[in-house]
């Protein structure tokens, strides 16, 4: 699970590192993520792995639009319009998809579902382990965009100074579009490729958004790196917390550790490295 | 003068108007939602506004209020009157427990930890059945209507007692933005480093201000408890329709003044109540995407709020007398 939550994640922390603002309505995405890539396997027949670039793109493409639409007017504003408006965001998103699509609760059946790998005495869950090689092929390719492409570096130099990125001749309102656009791409991607485990219902990003704040928070706001870390520490905390707790309190020590890591190591674990 | 002016018939209309409606009907209960949400969304405006730390936790201290109160009537007896201080204390001790470690931080990472802390209040709620009732929820029993009890037969007084608690806590308001702990925040607001230089202790000052707020909060819960008569831990410590929307109230109608809260309170109540009416026989989701959607243009086109409109229209009407 760790690698997926640190893929949800990536695209969370993507968004604050580049601009300085948090998403509220980072979650929704997931969901929508979720969504597109179930329509693209009831009436295309595509497996929901494969789909889930499409639910990348899909994301994408609303991200861009509500990047220079909305956001892109209140990032000189005080942080608290910029909650509110991502707020706002999200109960737009939320009770439109409840109006689009309904209450009901779907899921997908794939022929690989219930399958596990056995290595000795372990056994893997075959939705889970493909899951986290999408995540895993899709951090890498993240990482590798935004560390040699022209795209990357422009990006990068925008989170660090937009002034003098801007000087450099960089669009930085392009940059902003890309990174938001990327970073809510990157959620629905994940999205998609838990999609064979995780039932999907307008609420389903209620579900993770605790979980996606703590991986960003624990491996700090703003670092991709952190954000792997953090999402193998939350899959590991989880899991522990499995063993010694009733379910209904493994929320509550997740959100516990949250609080803790704000509190005492506000940069996160792995430090401010960007 | 003027202003007293303003004032007192302002509290002059608030005190006739529940008169007018009918004291059984649908309308008064919405007055005293207004009213109610209308001074918890004042008393967020005391950490929110004044220490301009955007709390997205306040559903925890109302919580706290609504089950305090109301667990003492269920198991001994106590008046809620009693009750709302007892209530009121423990929201202050949950301030200063969730305040000492994130006071430090800002803006976006303030709210992120004052999120998480009502929702594990909702959690605990839950959980601790024994106490709360767990899911299912605590109904406030029912005890012949006195004044002593704090039960009544209609919505009448707990209008009017939901207008007085607004009208204390912009008391409460105005008073500590004109007291010098209120010119110690604005000093930590224009520039925390400068603040701290010239001797403020900023996290006491802030400290402070959190445990105002939340006292205040959690007495308030007491008030809803009775006036809602059942809850359960998904209502009162709802990030969505607590926490968020009284952050909301304030901040459309206007953060860090008097008015904004009342405005906000005035505007957005009465406004959901009306899109439930309308669109309930609809489709699920409609009033709420509606209300979504409300509060990104209003955040568009007025990041301070309402009493922008009135300044500006103030402003024009002074320009045109000038001239």
């Amino acid at each position: 699970m760790g690698g997926v939550y640190a893929v949800i994640s990536i695209g969370l922390t993507l968004v604050y590192g580049v601009m300085g603002i948090v998403n509220f309505a980072q979650a929704e995405f997931l969901m929508i993520g979720m969504f597109v890539s179930w329509f693209a396997w009831a009436y295309l027949g595509l497996d929901p792995v494969l789909a889930a670039p499409l639910s990348f793109a899909v994301a994408f493409g609303i991200g861009w639009l509500v990047q220079g639409q909305l956001i892109a007017r209140v990032l000189k504003a005080p942080s608290v319009a910029q909650i509110f408006l991502t707020v706002g965001l999200l109960i737009v998103i939320e009770n439109g998809s409840l109006l689009l699509f309904g209450s009901q609760f779907r899921s997908v059946t794939t022929s690989y579902q219930t399958m596990s790998l056995s290595l000795g005495a372990l056994f893997i869950s075959v939705p889970y382990l493909i899951a986290f090689g999408m995540s895993l092929a899709c951090g890498l390719a993240l990482w590798w965009f935004m560390r040699t492409s022209w795209f990357g570096r422009a990006m990068r130099a925008t989170a660090q100074n937009p002034m003098a990125a801007q000087l450099m001749g960089i669009d930085t309102a392009l940059m902003y579009k890309i990174a938001f656009a990327l970073g809510v791409g990157l959620t629905a991607f994940g999205g998609a490729v838990i999609l064979p485990y995780v039932t999907v219902f307008p609420g389903v990003g209620g579900q993770f958004v605790v979980l996606m704040f703590t991986v960003v928070v624990l491996g700090g706001l703003g670092s991709v790196a952190g954000a792997v870390v953090g999402g193998l520490a939350v899959g590991v905390i989880q899991a522990l917390s499995s063993l010694f707790f009733p379910i209904q309190l493994q929320n509550l020590i997740l959100f516990i550790v949250f609080i803790f890591v704000l509190a005492v190591r506000p940069q996160g674990l792995v430090g401010a490295s960007r | 003068m003027k202003r007293w002016i303003a004032i007192l018939a302002a509290i002059a209309i608030a005190a006739v108007l529940p008169l007018l409606l009918s004291p059984t009907g649908y309308w008064i209960r919405v007055l005293t939602f207004t009213l109610l949400f209308a001074a918890m969304a004042q008393v967020w405006n005391i950490i929110g506004g004044l220490a301009n730390q955007t709390s997205l936790g306040h559903a925890a201290f109302f919580g706290i209020g609504a089950y305090t109160s109301t667990i003492l009537v269920l198991k001994f007896g106590i008046s809620p009157w009693i009750g709302m201080f007892a209530g009121g204390f423990l929201g202050g001790i949950a301030a200063l427990i969730i305040a000492v470690p994130t006071m430090r931080l800002q803006g976006h990472y303030f709210a992120l930890a004052t999120l998480a802390f009502g929702e594990v209040m909702r959690v605990i709620a839950n959980v601790w059945t024994s106490l709360t009732g767990g899911p299912v929820g605590l109904s406030v029993p029912f005890v012949p209507p006195s004044i002593a009890a704090y039960s009544f037969k209609q919505l009448l007084p707990h209008a009017y007692i939901a207008l007085i608690a607004l009208i204390i806590v912009t008391f409460i308001f105005e008073a500590i933005r004109r007291s010098a702990m209120g010119y110690r925040l604005r000093a930590i607001k224009e520039n925390p480093a400068a603040a701290e230089v010239i001797g403020i202790d900023t996290t006491k000052v802030k400290l402070q201000t959190a445990v105002i707020s939340g006292v205040l909060m959690a007495m308030l819960g007491t008030l809803y408890a009775q006036v809602a008569v059942f809850f359960d831990p998904d209502t009162v410590f709802s990030a969505a329709s607590i926490s968020i929307r009284v952050a909301l109230i304030a901040i459309l109608g206007g953060v860090g003044t008097a008015i904004g809260p009342i405005l906000g309170a005035l505007f957005i109540i009465p406004v959901e109540e009306l899109m439930n009416d309308l669109f309930s026989s609809g489709a699920a989701g409609l009033s709420q995407l509606i209300f979504g959607v409300i509060l990104i243009a209003v955040i568009l086109w007025r990041p301070r709020g309402f009493i922008t409109v009135f300044d500006s229209l103030m402003a024009r009407f002074s320009n045109k007398a000038r001239s």
